[in-house]
């Protein structure tokens, strides 16, 4: 039968399981990632705020003057805000661990006034 | 002395992946009758879509299921282009071709896992699932995600195919292609497995046409029913393809059907990929669409996937309705299933690839 | 003259209760479950248990203590008296053969001369008692199973009655001890009875409930099979059975067919557990090779085959001695 010889050959192989957390599987390079802003470069169109699937970004003030909040608890990671912005205030960072105690810890907020400090 | 037992099947069960009901009268390990229940995962996507504009839409029906979430959102952005009454660019079409096949080899590898935990045949199981991976990792290579791959939007794609991914891809097909070799091989010689599978979940072709079976169900019948081959919608008319039906109306036909269905999905793509056009990847479509009511086709991997969709000329749906391919093989599934030996239940359940959480939409009955 | 006798009485009642007695028997039988637990894993091309104490050897252990500290429910429905005595004796019927098992050297800790039949004895009692648990606990899951047990019963008692007898025609006593004593002598039995060997290892998977055989606890069909109602301390005390079965199993096809812990001349424990090694590797080898039985493809299937073989090998034993 085939399958014994397969059975018989794995038994000298290594496994093929990862064993996380010790060895961990890098995300490739253009996979899709939380969204991040360039905060210098937003002039407040709102072009990203109206085109979100689940509405996880809120814009504060006006112009060039203007605050973002995103909320990492409702994003999907679809990436249609990055293709919007007319600026390309907006790029993707890899980091996939995103745990929280709780949930109102879940946002980040971008503002000039600060120096670009991410308030979590 | 009658000794008729009733026997739950679900909500809850280490079988089922999703909450179904099916209640068995059983006399002596043979069952008499059987009722469903379905609306244990019902979350009424139907309602949300009439409150969302028709892009934002596209999220909402990727994500009704994880496995055959390309397809469905393939149809719903085909029913979208009919009412606007534009053409899609050549390149857009072939790729949509191409993404819409490695998912249908990834749902066969995964349902071969399923079935054969539900034979109790471990090893098969664990073989399927580490070779999924390979196809998997191509697809975060294209799209950027494993699942759920947000690829399509109204007039194309959103991400090209670049040339230098194509070595890899024709390396790891060529490696899947001999994989599904050796697993066809397995069935074909392991008494075990032929015990378990011949003669069992018997559906003639005059039921299978009566109670409207679709799919891999439907082709292990004789009838060779392929949407893809009726509708050509996509890049199908430019491709050619066999349809695969085998004749033995059992478990174990609909097992060779699917896996027969791997190295010719791997054909297509490497035909798609060698005359691949040179065109943009998408238009730029209007935000408003006019008036109208259309149905769109698609073949998913579990079968006939259908949409209807009706506008009213503002940015929201009116309608839209879904229906999957698991709601049109539940009649034949309760038919398969009169007179099956207990033993035997998983393994016809498990026959027709049931996806719950696509079939959950409001049936009315009278 | 006292003094010797009270030495030998405490010396007997450690040899009983630590090595080879209980506490001995019930961490090998811990060693022997993690060794399969691993085999089998390595087979499917994956880790087994991995982290708890080195390279996970402690696992069974935890699982055990993990379930002493579970709630223990009774269901109103159900017999009291009996489902709570039935995990107690299981216990008690799985361990007490291994007594008579030569681990040491060539004569175990009991013998006597008719003690293969009592070994025999002991084992048939334990599916008869699964039996009882399930169709004490009034459950729909647990009668099925309950009955698929009884009806595997009449598939396999037979031919493993008779496999396990054949040694004792060409080596003329029914005692473990003299068994493997004659081994040391003359050839290793199962080169004289190939065919016996092969049907024990069979009848011996399906008296264990293993896959290929393991229709009475099929996980995907019944949740559970016939010991879906026991939970807490009962559960722990069943999984603990199933150990001691897969250690009682290994060693009476080592001692009969394999010729114990002998080898040409010497006899010592190490050789032993090489020796069960090879037989869990057979049993693992098994398990991951093949689908499940379905109840009554298995009875066809061994009144057809496995009885005949049976009935074959003893004759061809009474021919050639």
């Amino acid at each position: 039968m085939t399958i014994i010889k397969e059975v018989i050959s794995n038994f000298l192989k290594k496994p093929v399981t990862l064993r996380f957390p010790y060895e961990k599987m890098q995300p490739v390079e253009n996979s899709r990632g939380q969204p991040t802003w360039k905060i210098e470069r937003c002039m407040g169109c709102n072009l990203c705020v109206n085109v979100c699937p689940s509405q996880a970004i809120e814009l504060r003030g006006k112009g060039r003057e203007s605050e973002i909040i995103y909320y990492q608890s409702k994003c999907l990671f679809c990436g249609e805000c990055i293709d919007v912005c007319p600026t390309n205030a907006i790029h993707s960072i890899s980091e996939y661990k995103t745990v929280f105690p709780e949930k109102d810890k879940m946002k980040k907020e971008y503002s000039r006034s600060k120096q670009n400090r991410e308030i979590k | 002395m009658k000794t008729e037992i009733r026997i739950p099947f679900g909500p809850q069960h280490p079988d089922l992946e999703e909450p179904i009901n099916f209640m068995f009268e059983v006399e002596e390990e043979y069952v008499k009758k059987v009722s469903v229940r379905l609306g244990y995962i019902h979350r009424g996507i139907e309602k949300l879509a009439e409150e969302r504009s028709f892009l934002k839409n596209i999220y909402l029906v990727e994500r009704i299921c994880g496995i055959c979430s390309f397809a469905h959102s393939t149809c719903y952005v085909q029913a979208v282009e009919e009412l606007l009454e534009i053409e899609v660019p050549r390149r857009a079409r072939f790729i949509r071709t191409i993404i819409a096949e490695m998912e249908r080899i990834q749902n066969h590898y995964l349902w071969l896992a399923f079935t054969a935990k539900a034979m109790g045949f471990d090893t098969l199981f664990m073989y399927s699932m580490r070779d999924r991976d390979h196809i998997l990792k191509i697809l975060e290579l294209i799209t950027g995600k494993r699942v759920n791959y947000g690829l399509n939007t109204i007039g194309g794609v959103r991400r090209d195919l670049p040339e230098e991914l194509q070595p890899e891809i024709f390396s790891k097909l060529i490696y899947l292609k001999k994989r599904a070799k050796k697993y066809k091989e397995l069935c074909e010689s392991d008494p075990l497995i032929q015990k378990r599978t011949k003669n069992i979940g018997i559906l003639k072709p005059k039921d299978a046409r009566k109670l409207s079976a679709v799919g891999p169900t439907i082709r292990a019948s004789g009838i060779d029913d392929d949407v893809r081959s009726i509708e050509k919608y996509a890049a199908y008319d430019e491709i050619s393809f066999n349809v695969i039906t085998y004749k033995g109306c059992d478990v174990f036909s609909r097992i060779l059907v699917r896996i027969d269905e791997i190295p010719e999905s791997a054909k297509i793509i490497e035909n798609a990929l060698h005359n691949m056009p040179d065109t943009p990847t998408q238009v730029k479509t209007p935000k408003e669409i006019p008036k109208g009511e259309t149905v769109s086709k698609v073949e998913a991997p579990r079968g006939e996937n259908l949409h209807f969709l009706k506008s009213n000329g503002t940015e929201k749906p009116e309608r839209l309705k879904i229906r999957a391919p698991t709601l049109a093989n539940l009649t034949a599934l309760c038919k398969m299933l009169e007179g099956a030996n207990i033993a035997d239940i998983p393994v016809i359940i498990a026959g027709i690839d049931p996806c719950i959480a696509c079939a959950e939409r409001m049936i009315f009955l009278k | 003259m006292e003094l010797k006798i009270l030495l030998e009485s405490v010396i007997a009642l450690l040899e009983l209760f630590l090595f080879p007695g209980f506490l001995f028997l019930i961490f090998f039988s811990f060693f022997i479950e993690w060794l399969d637990r691993k085999m089998v894993a390595k087979f499917q091309n994956r880790y087994g248990p991995l982290h708890v104490g080195p390279k996970g050897i402690l696992q069974p252990f935890a699982d055990i203590l993990k379930l002493l500290s579970k709630e223990d429910i009774t269901p109103e429905s159900a017999n009291e008296i009996p489902f709570k005595l039935t995990p107690l004796l299981l216990f008690s019927f799985a361990l007490t053969p291994l007594f008579c098992i030569p681990i040491i050297s060539n004569s175990a800790l009991i013998t006597f001369p008719t003690d293969l039949v009592i070994v025999i004895f002991l084992m048939s009692c334990i599916p008869v008692l699964s039996f009882i648990a399930a169709w004490v606990s009034t459950n729909r899951f647990s009668t099925i199973g309950g009955t698929r047990l009884a009806l595997q019963m009449f598939g396999y008692e037979i031919p493993l009655v008779l496999a396990l007898v054949s040694p004792t025609i060409t080596t003329q006593t029914f005692s473990i001890s003299k068994i493997v004593e004659w081994q040391m002598g003359n050839l290793w039995l199962f080169l004289i009875q190939p065919i016996g060997f092969a049907i024990a290892i069979i009848c011996l998977l399906a008296h264990l409930q293993r896959l290929p055989f393991d229709m009475p606890e099929a996980e995907t069909e019944l949740v559970g099979g016939w010991l879906v109602e026991f939970s807490g301390k009962k559960l722990a005390l069943i999984k603990l059975t199933k150990s001691l079965e897969l250690t009682l199993a290994a060693s009476l096809i080592t001692s009969l067919y394999l010729g114990g812990p002998s080898f040409l001349v010497i006899s010592h424990p190490v050789i032993y557990f090489l020796k069960i090694i090879v037989c869990v590797f057979i049993f693992a080898n098994l398990k991951a090779l093949f689908a499940r039985f379905r109840i009554d493809q298995f009875l066809v299937g061994a009144w057809k085959y496995l009885i005949p073989l049976a009935i074959l090998q003893i004759a061809m034993t009474q021919i050639l001695s």
